[in-house]
């Protein structure tokens, strides 16, 4: 039997403060062989491939044994240790987010490694440009893209030149960290499709870090589980997709649900006791009388670089009171620049937004009046909620700017709405003490404060871990029941559409292409986008 | 698989313009700022105390009838508006006016005193901005170590010190005292060397100066180094750059410091504006036959068109140094060239 590519062997791995990032996990990676590391944010995935090269910062302590191609980790010297890193193992990072240098053209990142390993092959950097040339083609990109720096690639050419530059020194192991988080769906598709293809004819062996079991099953044979710094399940990707048995792959696979399954089809109060719920539920739906907010026709320009951008193209929409429509579309599709424009926070080049059918005002005192209607809750709770301010006084802040009375009243009741109880508890905590759900519950619970009739919602729960995912989609869907607060929820993830959303927008280089019912538009999607887009949901690449 | 052309992402924040364009846009701020300048300088420089044509007829037997001819003469008589519109009117001739005290045009002094002053303040500033930047750097890479330490504390201490009192002190100690250095001035009086003797004895009269000048100023680039690399300390580029297999000492010459030196450039050119113009302390303390001595023996006179020939300079140079930051930030940052 050959020796393993990759041991982990009761690796224990503690930060400093005792936290303990990695709790016993032993795991053997065969040559040749594809597995993919599945969690949560914190489960420890990352520190556990980062541990391989050492790459972990000093306050890190490592105990149990790591051994890659059969020499100890621990064991190498640093000059040792240099030699080893990206030429027996290489890492592709989130190329997406800061992974390059942002002022130095691509190709000399990846000539880089060159330089560093393969002096003897590529003596000069003619000849390593040349070479870097021919990594970019394995990764269908141009040697022109090479010129370029990184903000002038997008996200899937940022992640394909992290690839590119992986395999220059022609590795054995190959570390995938979160490869595909951060872009969208399509963009998703090619690099798993790249990755895949290159898995398959250099007989590389990997390592995949991943939350999303669906992108795993993708690419990899087999798939492990982690939870809290331990494994919790492993097994066939296949076999953990399509029936796991531990309580957290449950949680992991339901954030991804499976469109046309109608158990993902998320109802308010689960317990079988509260049947009134769904009654109620379909009353308040079926009892949407009134169109809360109306597009008419709406264009939006904009100039860059001396030409002109038509972000959205004549689009005509309408939202029903107590009606949670998702608008649904890859990244550039113009759907935030929608939103935007509904808000008011973007002028349109032409037609018209009504709100309860009176046109959007544009005098500012109207307008602010407007806005207490129709509330905003952004993607990432992290970047809009101010980190010096208390829970308090971001939710307070809404209050105040509209010169509403009994401050204090509203702000318990609008965290109490938002399941952040009891309210007085959270009122001096500032974002940093609070974890991702909470943060975006005090995000809803500022727009609550204000008593809206309808909420506009940009990736309400992309930034969120699986687990917290389906509180904050039950969150409002409660929200609308209770409340009869309808929301248009914009994403790029059409299995949370399948998940709360009564009818389905989808929206194509500034167009909408398809309107109708959830259930008609994404089990039986008429237009070529919305099954191209259907085609390369994760849950399907996994299925494939 | 299908393949759906990917649209770059939201092209809402292009709010960059064209070369050209901005270039226009920055040079005409830079215009509007100078005339502001040149019009708060004349009306600052009549609220000082003192009347010239007393001040330099002091200890002199004169009758009233010559002081006032004086005053005709310097065109002190007029109203100030008037005398206004003279200043600016000559202005756009390149003419500054005649100095009272020198009595010589103020534009032909300038450009007698204005070299001393450019040797003085670009030695300083070439110095302080080597060592700030590589202390700064290096400061940062091993934060919290004895090295940071020390370098941080020591370059605060000297920030916090005027000026005047560290340049006299020194004169005291390593002039007076110890008489290493000369005491003043930027030649030996009478001397007639040339060549290589020459230029030794200008830096020998350049050596305390300079140190003062550098002690005071470099902790502002140090600190901003730092600053500026521990941001970048904990970018994923970095640890990319390791995966790589590369040693730390380039990881940090290569990636990081680069980086760290965007912000940190403006701030440089910011700051070479205003050296120059605070050399005023600096010459007057070691009598440097500068634009800053200039500027003193102006201001007690005073004598108007000479210190606002002299304030027009200075104002130019922190104006143009602002101008040049902003070009400069752009061509180094390709994120904003391509914009």
């Amino acid at each position: 039997m050959t020796e393993p590519t990759l041991v982990w062997d009761d690796v224990r791995i503690t930060y400093a403060g005792g936290n303990v990032a990695v709790d016993g996990v032993s795991l053997e990676v065969e040559r040749g062989g594809t597995v993919g590391l599945a969690g949560e944010s914190g489960c420890g995935k990352s520190t556990l491939a980062m541990s391989v090269l050492r790459l972990l910062p000093r306050s890190a302590r490592i105990e149990g044994r790591i051994v890659l191609q059969g020499e100890e980790v621990a064991g190498m010297t640093w000059g040792r240790l240099r030699a080893v890193r990206w030429t027996e193992a290489a890492i592709v990072f989130q190329g997406a987010m800061h992974s390059l240098n942002p002022v130095r053209q691509v190709r000399h990142q990846v000539a880089e490694a060159l330089a560093l390993h393969s002096t003897k092959e590529f003596p000069d950097s003619a000849a390593r440009l040349r070479r870097v040339d021919e990594l970019l083609a394995l990764v269908d990109l141009t040697p022109a893209k090479g010129r370029a720096y990184p903000h002038e690639l997008s996200g899937g050419q940022r992640q394909r030149v992290m690839i590119a530059m992986a395999l220059a020194c022609d590795p054995e192991l190959i570390i995938a960290d979160e490869p595909t988080t951060a872009l969208d769906v399509v963009v998703q598709a090619q690099v798993l499709d790249v990755l895949n293809g290159l898995v398959r004819d250099r007989e590389l062996t990997l390592v995949m870090i991943s939350h999303d079991l669906a992108v795993l099953a993708a690419v990899c044979d087999r798939i492990v589980v982690m939870q809290d710094g331990r494994i919790v399940e492993q097994g066939k990707a296949q076999q953990i997709l399509a029936a796991p048995t531990h309580e957290h792959t449950k949680e992991l696979a339901a954030a991804f649900p499976i469109i046309g399954d109608p158990s993902s089809r998320l109802v308010v109060g689960r317990d079988p006791g509260s049947l009134s719920d769904h009654s109620s539920l379909s009353v308040s739906t079926s009892s949407t009388g009134g169109v809360v907010l109306e597009v008419r026709d709406l264009t939006v320009d904009f100039r860059s670089r001396g030409q002109h951008v038509r972000a959205v193209d004549h689009v005509d929409l309408s939202c029903g009171a107590g009606e949670i429509v998702a608008l649904v579309g890859q990244s550039g599709s113009g759907k935030t620049t929608l939103a935007r424009t509904i808000l008011g926070l973007q002028k349109p080049t032409s037609g018209q937004v009504l709100h309860e059918g009176k046109p959007l005002p544009h005098r500012r005192a109207a307008l602010k009046a407007y806005r207490r209607q129709v509330q905003y809750v952004l993607q990432d709770p992290t970047a809009s909620l101010n980190p010096k301010h208390t829970v308090y006084e971001a939710v307070a802040e809404g209050i105040r700017i509209h010169g509403l009375d009994d401050e204090r009243e509203r702000v318990i009741r609008a965290l109490t709405r938002a399941e952040l109880t009891p309210p007085e508890r959270f009122f001096a905590a500032i974002p940093q003490e609070l974890s991702g759900g909470q943060r975006q519950r005090v995000v809803i619970a500022g727009a609550l404060a204000l008593d809206p009739t309808y909420l506009v919602a940009d990736e309400p729960v992309a930034s969120l871990d699986a687990s917290v995912r389906g509180e904050i989609l039950a969150l409002l869907l409660q929200l609308r029941r209770d409340l009869g607060l309808g929301a248009l929820v914009i994403t790029h993830d059409l299995g949370l559409a399948w998940n709360i959303a009564d009818r389905v927008v989808v929206m194509h280089r500034g167009q909408i292409v398809e309107n109708g019912p959830v259930e008609q538009v994404l089990l039986d999607p008429q237009h070529d986008y919305t099954k191209s887009l259907l085609a390369v949901v994760p849950s399907k690449l996994g299925l494939r | 698989m299908t393949v759906i052309e990917t649209v770059p992402a939201d092209s809402e924040d292009t709010r960059g313009s064209s070369l050209p364009r901005y270039l226009a846009l920055k040079a005409g701020g830079a215009l509007i700022s100078l005339a502001l300048v040149v019009v708060l300088g004349f009306f600052m420089f009549r609220i000082i105390p003192g009347d010239p044509a007393i001040n330099m007829t002091r200890g002199r037997q004169v009758s009233p009838g010559e002081v006032e001819r004086l005053r005709q003469e310097m065109g002190l008589d007029q109203p100030l508006l008037v005398q206004f519109w003279r200043f600016v009117r000559d202005l756009f001739t390149g003419d500054l006016g005649t100095s009272y005290v020198y009595r010589r045009p103020v534009t032909e002094l300038i450009g007698d005193y204005i070299g001393p002053t450019l040797l003085l303040t670009g030695t300083a500033a070439i110095i302080s901005v080597v060592l700030g930047l590589w202390l700064g750097q290096k400061a940062a890479w091993r934060r919290g170590s004895w090295f940071d330490k020390i370098h941080t504390g020591v370059a605060l201490v000297f920030w916090s010190v005027p000026t005047f009192w560290l340049g006299l002190l020194l004169l005291l100690v390593f002039g007076g005292g110890l008489g290493w250095f000369p005491t003043g001035g930027m030649s030996t009086a009478a001397s007639t060397d040339t060549g290589i003797a020459h230029v030794l004895d200008v830096a020998h009269h350049l050596v305390l100066p300079v140190v003062t000048m550098v002690a005071v100023i470099y902790a502002q680039y140090l600190m901003v180094m730092r600053a500026s690399v521990l941001e970048e300390m904990s970018a994923d580029y970095l640890t990319t750059a390791r995966a790589k297999g590369l040693r730390e000492d380039l990881v940090r010459t290569r990636h990081a410091v680069p980086n760290a030196l965007l912000p940190t450039v403006t701030l440089i050119f910011l700051t070479l504006g205003l050296l120059i113009a605070g050399t005023v302390t600096v010459e007057t303390v070691f009598s440097w036959p500068g634009l800053g001595y200039l500027t003193y023996k102006g201001l007690s006179a005073p004598d108007f068109p000479l210190v606002q020939g002299t304030f027009v300079v200075f104002s130019a140079a922190v104006i143009v140094m602002n101008f040049i930051a902003d070009l400069l930030y752009r061509v180094l940052d390709p994120r904003l060239k391509s914009s």
